[in-house]
């Protein structure tokens, strides 16, 4: 039985491995140095003897655990080379500044997770990528992006634009949000995917405010503004009014609106 | 992991797994629970749940697609020099690892004679060289460079204490530590740090000219 994770949720629970990652480990530490050498070599992730992110994360914790160099760099080496090409297609060169070098931060990082295995803030940080390796590999891919952008000083200045004074015009505004939003209120999400690629470059070229309030409506799902004042809107999130929140999705619609003339 | 000033404080790196590892696409729900309970890191979490949202529409079907596409016998320079990194870092770590350890091996290792003493033998001690109680906690406390001390008088010590002259000498050079407490009062506890010569821990001792005639003829 592979070593237990340890890793406390919130709720005092453990991670846990899922159980296809359980067996997989079972039967691979038992394997010979050739035969897991094979395995290593199965790319197909439909073949049987595909071995799993997860298993790889375990076993290169195990070589290291228990100074096995041989089985350590073999998976590693593995696990490094499927790393590079997801990092290839999600930070493709030109998405975003000093791509390339981004990409080599972020094997070195992971890299890292495995010589600080045991120790540091986070000893057992690895259970992560026990439990669900491209969901943990997400989260140091896109934090990675976040601190470039921040290292690099990248601010993006906020400027909280007020929709038009409708003062003394009630209604004008709301009209113009009906108007101009409903193109894109009315895309869901089967029909965002139709379109993705494009879409997805418009709605990343979107000013910051603008994405931000499409991305928090239409796809994690939040009000534009609530009446309860415990809870969290659109507009509480990004630190607005409701109003400046509609304004910024009429925007962000009229820029998108040709999308749904795709569709 | 803290020592790069540019990475997260502990509980956000925490949070930012929890929000990527509960589900593919984030939502309001998760958003909201996590929030709850980093309310500090509010900004930077909803602002990496929008970056997993956006990420996630772009979908993962390329990314399999050029996995499968690796060539498993050949390592990329990118690789290569993740590989390299990997080295470099875990040779830094064992051979801390391996140096502390040998630290604290040579401190066990070295037992100080001294510590076994009582009060009453420790001024013995110190009454039968013809020393006083300081200057035999500078020795206690290895605050004497061990190339100074005569020989005479490291045999003298050994004898005092029922040693070998090994065993005191394996103490004497053995690296200092932080002063014990043994036996002190407030006012001229020996100090951490640099090392004196044989004689000027004699000559700044409290001890009078008579005594350290004796033990510097030792």
């Amino acid at each position: 039985m592979a070593r237990p994770l340890t890793h406390t949720k919130k709720d005092g629970s453990l991670y846990t491995r899922s159980s296809v990652v359980e067996a997989q480990i079972d039967t691979t530490v038992q394997l010979s140095q050739s035969d897991l050498q094979a395995r290593l070599l199965i790319i197909d992730r439909n073949d049987p003897g595909y071995l799993v992110s997860e298993c790889l994360v375990h076993l290169v914790r195990k070589g290291r655990r228990s100074d096995d160099q041989k089985l350590m760099y073999a998976v590693l080496l593995v696990l490094l080379g499927r790393c590079e090409a997801n990092l290839l297609n999600k930070i493709p060169d030109g998405r975003v500044p000093d791509a390339a070098n981004i990409r080599e931060k972020i094997l070195e990082d992971l890299t890292d997770l495995f010589v600080t295995d045991g120790t540091g803030d986070i000893p057992d940080e690895l259970d992560f990528y026990e439990c669900r390796f491209n969901l943990a590999f997400r989260a140091l891919r896109i934090d990675a992006i976040r601190r470039n952008i921040r290292l690099c000083n990248h601010s993006i200045v906020e400027v909280d634009l007020q929709p038009p004074d409708a003062t003394g015009e009630p209604d004008s505004y709301e009209d113009t949000f009906r108007r101009g939003s409903e193109n894109f209120e009315v895309l869901q999400m089967h029909e965002l995917r139709a379109i993705r690629q494009p879409l997805i470059k418009a709605i990343e070229d979107l000013p910051d405010d603008e994405r931000k309030a499409v991305i928090l409506v239409h796809v994690l799902g939040y009000e534009v503004e609530s009446e309860d004042p415990v809870k969290e809107s659109a507009a509480t999130l990004c630190n607005c009014t409701g109003r400046t929140i509609r304004y910024r999705l009429t925007r962000a619609a009229s820029k998108l609106s040709r999308f749904k003339e795709e569709l | 992991m803290n020592q790069n000033p540019d990475m997260n404080p502990r509980e956000l790196q925490e949070a930012f797994y929890a929000i990527s590892i509960a589900q593919d696409m984030p939502d309001a729900k998760l958003l909201d629970d996590v929030i709850r309970r980093y309310p500090q890191f509010r900004k930077e979490l909803t602002e990496f749940a929008i970056a997993i949202a956006v990420d996630m529409l772009r979908g993962d079907h390329e990314i399999e697609a050029t996995e499968d596409a690796i060539d498993p016998n050949t390592v990329s320079p990118a690789v290569s020099r993740a590989m390299s990194h990997f080295q470099n870092r875990l040779y830094a770590v064992t051979a801390e690892a391996t140096k502390t350890k040998g630290r604290h091996a040579n401190i066990t290792d070295a037992a100080n004679p001294f510590l076994s003493l009582r009060r009453d033998e420790f001024r013995a001690v110190a009454s039968r060289l013809n020393a006083n109680s300081v200057f035999i906690c500078k020795l206690r406390d290895r605050q004497i460079d061990p190339a100074t001390i005569t020989t005479g008088f490291q045999a003298r010590m050994a004898e005092e204490l029922k040693v070998p002259p090994e065993v005191l000498m394996a103490h004497f050079t053995a690296p200092q530590t932080a002063p014990t407490t043994q036996f002190f009062n407030a006012e001229g506890k020996p100090f951490a740090g640099g090392q004196q010569s044989f004689e000027e821990a004699v000559k700044s001792s409290g001890l009078s000219e008579d005594q350290q005639k004796f033990l510097l003829k030792l």
